[in-house]
């Protein structure tokens, strides 16, 4: 009797692993015939058009080949891309037309922190997941709903916020060149580049580095000259720029202009091959932590990489990794959460629920989510080449 | 602040030859040209491909950058601004057209990417990019601590010239007494005999033109060239510009662009960055309250 109850209980075991309660394991029920809707809200035109297109390239990569590959246990993906313009009203009027209207499982996306502040709570309010794909700035997860303190259940992100690679790489510069003057230039009317702007004051204390000046300016200012006049007038060691699109290019030409020698520092803004080839050579060396780096030769980046450069004859960038990096994590979702495909609410919350437990190896490297649904993986400090690329500086485990 | 002023200047002569594209069709037409901004972009944008994608000498693709604006202007002139005059359409309507052909050009401009429909023209998207550093020299010299980079010291005195050259056309030529007849009644110029759509057109070629130039110099000096480089604060700047020197004055838009590049400039000295924008404006409702029609203002019949 024992020996049969051993043998039921073994049993039992192997069912529950194929109908995959572990992540990346075989799917749950056969969804073949179904179609998993999916829509995405990225930034293709204005300020964060730098960075959509990449974000959409990876996307409709990572939907190709897993249709070419079948399906999620057998339906196909159908990813809808949808361009805010970089606009956080339209970007919030989408995600509503794509949550209510055309009911898609799930949403990928906003681009830019400036509209998620719009378009989170919303998904958040409508219980649809929706992961963040390049959006790195405070409030984005668990708390969402900011200044409220309830975490956010239905919002994810893979995208390395900027609280955790600002810090990573000031700290990695301290530790190889002990600076100890510094002055920050922010756009302060951009979520995401005042709030890096936040966390640079929060930190450069910590390792010894005094903050000059605090130069603030407006992200759509035509001429920057005289703002960096008054920071290379300081003649800090770093200047630290946290703002997106072409801002840190123009700032590095023009204090290069000005005869300055020191480092830059700088956030996600930086992590663009757009955004390095602007700044060609008086970008050299400039430092910022990233998600990922083209250079990784584990299986999963290098997949990724030819895969990418022959889909679109060009390299991709930490945005495409993530956009791709997006839509598997949530394929591998979807193939664990058996799905009705006539309950969307009940199936957006199986969705959410399954996300939680992705363990996926992914271009950024092994990932999972946090409990408060940001990433936890490997940070890559990387530097601009001076050609439009980057070279890797060091690799910082997650703790 | 010895650089500082340096800064105000060169940025006030793009203020001053954006903002004279602007004032010389207001003289005119009395209506505000919104494409404008756009017409500073396409300068820039169809230069930078022209040199960059079809591989044309740096002197070849302004003087083809800047017929294109030419072209532009001439566009704006038969869609946006000629229909509605033959209707007698309200200025508004004039400024509502402008505003919606300067989106649709932007808008063509980001889709330019490659294989898409508009890569002839642009192939860079939304980004921003410069110039190639090697494509003419540009030597930076250091004099008592001040930088001086040829590209922006050759902005003023090109800026100059071409404002001395316009001065003198619309002062001496048979052009530009034909132009300050439309100015002052077209329905006279006409009974005079003079073809007033056929100045308005050349009029609205010439800012376009200009305008061209402007974004040209833009993009070469400030290492920035995107769809977007004529519509963030420069537009809103080239407005400033015109209402503080005086709506329709071209003297006025030149002592006005580098009036206001001086408060700026000041204004993030003294005050700081924070409030730059916010003194340069106040200093601008301050001129307004004091001397409404601008610091070079006239009566209509003395314009231009």
């Amino acid at each position: 009797m024992k020996r049969e109850r051993v043998i039921l209980g073994l049993l039992a075991a192997v069912v529950l692993a194929a109908c995959g309660t572990t992540s990346s394991g075989g799917g749950g029920s056969s969804y073949a015939g179904k179609t998993i809707k999916l829509g995405a809200i990225l930034s293709i035109t204005g300020a964060g058009g730098v960075y959509g297109p990449q974000s959409r390239d990876g996307m409709n990569l990572a939907v190709n080949e897993i249709n070419k590959a079948g399906g999620v246990n057998g339906a196909m993906i159908t990813l809808t891309v949808n361009d805010d313009a970089s606009d956080k009203a339209q970007s919030a009027r989408l995600a509503q037309t794509m949550i209510e209207q055309d009911q898609d499982l799930a949403l990928l996306g906003p681009t830019l922190s400036n509209s998620a502040v719009g378009v989170h709570p919303l998904a958040e309010s409508l219980k649809t997941p929706i992961l963040a794909v390049s959006t790195t700035g405070i409030h984005i997860v668990p708390d969402c709903n900011f200044p409220a303190a309830t975490a956010c259940k239905y919002v994810f992100r893979d995208s390395l916020g900027e609280q955790t690679a600002i810090p990573d790489n000031i700290k990695s510069y301290s530790e190889d060149k002990h600076p100890t003057t510094g002055v920050l230039l922010v756009a302060q009317d951009d979520k995401f580049s005042s709030d890096g702007g936040t966390i640079v004051q929060n930190t450069v204390g910590q390792y010894g580095i005094n903050l000059l000046a605090t130069i603030k300016f407006s992200k759509t200012e035509a001429d920057l000259s005289p703002y960096v006049t008054q920071a290379v007038q300081k003649k800090p060691d770093v200047i630290f720029i946290t703002s997106l699109g072409g801002i840190p290019a123009k700032i590095m030409t023009e204090a290069r202009k000005q005869g300055w020698t020191g480092q830059f520092l700088g956030g996600n803004g930086f992590n663009t091959a757009t955004v390095s080839k602007q700044a060609g050579g008086d970008g050299k060396g400039a430092r910022s932590a990233s998600a990922w780096y083209i250079g990784n030769t584990f299986t999963s980046n290098a997949a990724f990489v030819s895969a990418y450069k022959t889909a679109y004859s060009k390299d991709p960038d930490q945005f495409a990794a993530q956009g791709y990096t997006g839509i598997k994590i949530l394929a591998d979702a979807a193939k664990r959460a058996n799905l009705t495909f006539s309950d969307l609410a009940g199936d957006r919350d199986k969705l959410r629920a399954a996300m939680e437990t992705v363990n996926l190896d992914t271009p950024l490297g092994p990932f999972q989510f946090t409990s408060s649904h940001d990433v936890k993986q490997t940070v890559w400090v990387i530097a601009m080449d001076g050609q439009g690329g980057f070279t890797l500086v060091h690799e910082i485990k997650p703790s | 602040m010895g650089q500082q002023v340096l800064n105000a200047i060169f940025i006030g002569s793009i203020y001053a030859l954006f903002a004279v594209g602007y004032t010389l069709v207001f003289g005119v037409l009395d209506i505000l040209n919104l494409a404008h901004s756009a017409v500073f972009m396409v300068g820039a944008a169809i230069t930078y491909s022209l040199v960059v994608n079809y591989h044309q000498t740096f002197l070849v693709a302004c003087l083809l950058g800047i017929a294109a604006c030419a072209f532009v202007g001439l566009v704006i002139e038969y869609a946006c601004l000629r229909p509605l005059r033959r209707r007698r359409a309200p200025p508004i309507a004039a400024l509502i057209s402008t505003i919606g052909l300067a989106l649709i050009i932007v808008a063509a401009v980001e889709q330019g990417r490659p294989g898409s429909a508009f890569a002839w023209l642009w192939v860079d998207g939304a980004n921003s990019v410069r110039f190639p550093p090697d494509m003419i020299p540009n030597p930076t010299w250091r004099v008592a601590g001040l930088t001086l980079e040829a590209t922006k010291v050759a902005i003023v005195p090109i800026t100059i010239a071409l404002m001395l050259v316009l001065g003198y056309v619309i002062r001496f030529t048979q052009f530009g007494r034909g132009l300050r007849a439309v100015a002052e009644n077209p329905r006279a110029a006409s009974l005079m005999g003079l073809d007033v759509d056929r100045m308005i057109a050349l009029t609205v070629v010439l800012s376009s033109a200009l305008g061209g130039v402007a974004g040209i110099l833009f993009g070469l000096a400030l290492s920035d060239i995107s769809p977007y480089i004529g519509r963030d604060n420069l537009e809103i700047r080239g407005l400033a510009v015109i209402v503080l020197g005086g709506m329709g004055s071209i003297p006025g838009a030149v002592a006005g662009g580098y009036l206001l590049g001086l408060i700026e400039v000041l204004a993030l000295v003294v005050l700081g960055s924070n409030v730059r924008a916010g003194v340069a404006f106040a200093a601008l409702f301050l001129v307004l309250v004091l001397r409404p029609q601008g610091l070079f203002g006239a009566q209509l019949k003395e314009r231009l």
